[in-house]
């Protein structure tokens, strides 16, 4: 028995060890019996800095349509859109017995319009003069041009109806249909440098007195295409064939751009010249700009966000949101706001760095429409990763970042946004911040 | 031999006892061990535990009183004292809204005593010093420059053991002097979490405490019938470090804020302590121990998040009922033990202390004619905390058994 104790001892204390699992409780205490040891601290007031910028030049040879358009913006003045391309023929082969019947230009919309589309738009296509090749390096920009024929090869006067499927046709003039048809047919052209050399390409551009929208066309083989109509006699009746110019977006570098231009702008934007300027929204009324298209983008800088540690104690953010509302007035039906913006990183010279991501993909603004019906709306930006990349930096970079919309390279969206003074409702950083250790 | 197997199984046990106490987790489970280091545990060794934790002045020459150093010099030569101990908790807490209950079982001590020379005893213990188990939830704390609150769950776990060497000598017949030296150390761990905004935050502490701290006592016997003891625990500042981790999600990513960063944390200071106690065989058959102590807290100078701490007084009395020590039957060996202790608390919240008070009920049951050695069982009901407006009260039924074992060193046994 008492041998038998003495072996009680150590399974006694490991049966007191067995009984670990006391602390998942779901008592309430008072709020009085102890407080946190955790401060958590909002603030909206840390400085905001807004601005606008604007790029030399944006990609446009890289657009996902032609852009063809023109509108005057009371903002950001006559916006004109204008569509470049080479075409490549579908064959080398014409019958030698056929005949011409027409050349005719097929144009698909893809959707996109800005502006008012009860307004009628024109097109005039017009034989470019010399080959589509950049400047320098690979692309061409919303700042190209080529040169082109004065005379159009055709041109139509229409209703926009974006949304729709159906092609519009632009019958083009019979004296270059016929001539390209002949050629085919004698085969002095049979390759497409032949082609090239005699079509070197054509440009869409809106007529010079328009004020409507801006539509998108699909570049698409089967969307838009210029089609050269000839027929064969056959016993009973004629017999019509058809050869199609598609538009070449395959070639490198691609012989196809839109050019996108605004001129005369409200001032002092027209100022914005070189790209490492920007103009403070201050100077702007208090209100900052995007328009894509040209590359005007929002600025937003935060200067001052280390004085957050001026809170005492040892602290790390929570969270961290932008709002920005779009200014009353200067948006409607037509000029339409866009649901997101996306997010870009630029240095300090206004180079573009990286377009910003959370969790792997893009960090959107997104328009929170809560209480839109009191006008109440405004842009949310997450932005805790980025301000808490800001506070961890050791020197001051003068990095900046900027808002414009996903496909700012192939549409003309624009927008005005209250800066950090408007009185309406200001751009503001709200931070949450948690002070974990007091000393 | 046997003697060596049997310090072999006290080693591992003593072995057992560390693995426990470092994996700690919920050793006991009180709100009020969120305050200071813990809830400060009250029960010793043996026989006091049914004694309402008395025994300053209690004299002993049969069991291990750990309550007074002085008393280890009655350790009879040849003997070696053993004595190990779990105790079982079951608690209920509540505010005035809810109330939860919990059960706890954990060791309680771990003892030795032997006598080096007549009239020179030593003895070492390890008994938990104090207990943090605490688990409390929903705490609101408004978000400052908002209108907004944030809820935050506290958890902590862990404690301090006080490994104790003491030593016991009689300088005249009637008049013990004892000096002891403790070793405490531990961990408590602290956790708060909270979600504010759509982002979690948790904040994890360690704290490592430890010190020593010296201790004296005596005993003074008056005849046969009184003996009056006397004990002090001298003040000690226990150097505290902390480790701390930060998590918190930004953007609905998880970030690493700080991982087990070292951090200055203030040193907690333990207050001199006096004791006097009494205990007087009043018949025979009847022994009655009262102590008093007070630990003079105030004087520490520290802050509580909460509270503030206040100069404490315990009580206690306890009584024993023995028929015959020598007695032929188990039954008049057996003894019987009750007792009351009154604290009114070290800590006070919004001006109110936290007072507990506790009855106790024992037995002793000897295992065999031979020896000392005795099975101790105790029962106490306890209470802390006033229903009031902002504490908790909390019940606790608190059942302990000792295993309070004699050996006899360098001694033939005639009869085995």
């Amino acid at each position: 028995m008492k041998r038998f104790l003495w072996f009680l001892g150590p399974i006694l204390t490991v049966l007191a060890a067995c009984n670990n699992d006391l602390n998942d409780s779901d008592f309430l205490a008072g709020d009085q019996f102890t407080d946190s040891k955790i401060r958590v601290v909002f603030t909206d007031t840390l400085s905001v800095e807004t601005a606008t910028m604007k790029f030399d030049s944006i990609i446009t040879s890289q657009a996902t349509r032609m852009l063809v358009g023109s509108y005057v913006d009371s903002i950001f003045g006559k916006v004109r859109a204008s569509s470049y391309f080479q075409l490549v023929p579908s064959g080398y082969t014409i019958d030698s017995e056929a005949e011409f019947d027409s050349i005719i230009m097929f144009l698909t919309p893809d959707n996109y319009y800005y502006n008012d589309t009860l307004q009628n738009n024109s097109l005039y296509i017009h034989r470019v003069t010399q080959i589509l090749r950049p400047n320098d390096g690979d692309s061409f920009y919303n700042t190209s041009s080529a040169t082109f024929d004065d005379n159009e090869l055709g041109m139509l006067d229409y209703r926009p109806r974006p949304t729709t499927a159906d092609s519009i046709e632009v019958r083009l003039d019979d004296t270059f249909g016929r001539e390209l048809y002949t050629m085919l047919q004698e085969k002095s052209i049979t390759t497409q440098d032949q082609f090239n050399d005699y079509v070197k390409g054509l440009t869409i551009q809106p007529g010079a007195g328009d004020n409507g929208s801006v539509i998108g066309f699909s570049f698409e083989s089967t969307a838009s295409f210029v089609r050269l109509y000839f027929s064969i006699a056959g016993v009973d009746d004629r017999k019509q064939e058809y050869l199609d110019f598609t538009i070449n977006t395959t070639a490198s570098p691609i012989p196809f751009f839109n050019r996108i231009t605004a001129e005369d702008p409200l001032d002092p934007l027209g100022t914005l010249e070189r790209e490492e300027d920007h103009l403070s929204s201050a100077l702007t009324g208090n209100r900052t700009f995007i328009q894509s298209g040209v590359g005007m983008a929002t600025r937003i800088e935060f200067p001052h966000i280390k004085s957050i540690y001026d809170i005492p104690g040892k602290g790390t953010i929570l969270g961290a949101t932008l709002k920005i509302r779009p200014t009353v007035g200067m948006y409607d039906d037509k000029l339409m706001l866009r649901d997101i913006l996306n997010v870009y990183l630029v240095d300090r010279d206004n180079g573009l760095v990286e377009q910003l991501t959370i969790g792997g993909s893009a960090l959107q603004a997104t328009l929170n429409r809560d209480n839109e019906e009191y006008s109440d709306i405004f842009y949310e930006i997450t932005l805790g990763s980025y301000i808490e990349k800001l506070l961890l930096a050791e020197a001051i970079t003068e990095e900046a970042i900027i808002l414009l919309p996903d496909d700012y390279n192939s549409t003309v969206d624009r927008f005005v946004l209250n800066g950090e003074d408007n009185t309406d409702f200001r751009a503001t950083l709200e931070l949450t911040y948690a002070i974990y250790d007091e000393d | 031999m046997k003697t060596n197997i049997r310090s072999a199984m006290a080693l591992l046990t003593l072995l057992a006892i560390g693995e426990v106490r470092a994996q700690s987790e919920g050793l006991t489970s009180s709100p009020y061990s969120l305050y200071g280091l813990g809830v400060i545990n009250q029960t010793s060794i043996g026989r006091s535990n049914g004694l309402g934790y008395t025994g300053i002045g209690m004299k002993s020459a049969t069991d291990i009183n750990n309550l007074n150093p002085a008393n280890f010099a009655l350790t009879p030569k040849n003997s070696f004292f053993y004595d190990v101990g779990v105790r079982g908790a079951y608690n209920s807490y509540g505010n005035r809204v809810e109330g939860e209950s919990k059960s706890s079982l954990n060791f309680s001590n771990l003892a030795f005593a032997f006598s080096i020379v007549e009239g020179l005893g030593m003895g070492i213990s390890l008994v938990p010093y104090s207990d943090v188990g605490y688990s409390i939830l929903g705490i609101g704390t408004n978000i400052e420059g908002s209108t907004e609150t944030f809820e935050s769950n506290v958890t902590g776990v862990g404690g301090l053991n006080d490994l104790k060497l003491n030593l016991g000598y009689s300088l005249t017949p009637s008049l013990r002097l004892g000096l002891g030296a403790s070793f405490l150390f531990g961990n408590i761990e602290e956790k708060e979490s909270f979600v504010v905004s759509g982002s979690s935050f948790v904040l994890e502490e360690t704290t490592n405490y430890s010190g020593a701290r010296l201790g004296l006592g005596a005993q003074y016997d008056i005849g046969e019938r009184f003996s009056l003891g006397t004990t002090v625990q001298l003040p000690v500042s226990l150097k505290g470090t902390l480790k701390r981790s930060v998590l918190k999600t930004l953007d609905l990513t998880e970030v690493e804020v700080e991982d087990e960063t070292p951090d200055e944390v203030s040193n907690f200071k333990l207050p001199m302590e006096l004791g006097l106690g009494i205990s007087a065989k009043v018949f025979p058959f009847l022994m009655v121990n009262m102590d008093y102590k007070r630990n003079f807290w105030e004087a520490t100078d520290q802050s509580e998040n909460t509270g503030t701490y206040e100069d404490q007084d315990i009580f206690g009395i306890g009584l024993e009922f023995l028929k015959n020590e020598k007695g032929r039957k188990l039954a008049d060996r057996i003894r019987y033990r009750a007792g009351f202790n009154f604290d009114n608390g070290y800590l006070a919240i919004d001006d109110v202390k936290i007072e507990s008070y506790g009855i106790t009920a024992g037995v002793g049951l000897p295992l065999n004619p031979y020896n000392n050695s005795m099975i101790n069982l105790s029962y106490s009901y306890g209470a802390t905390g006033k229903l009031q407006n902002t504490l908790i009260r909390e019940d606790y039924h608190l059942l302990t058994l000792n295993l309070s074992l004699e050996d006899l060193w360098f001694a033939k046994r005639k009869i085995n």
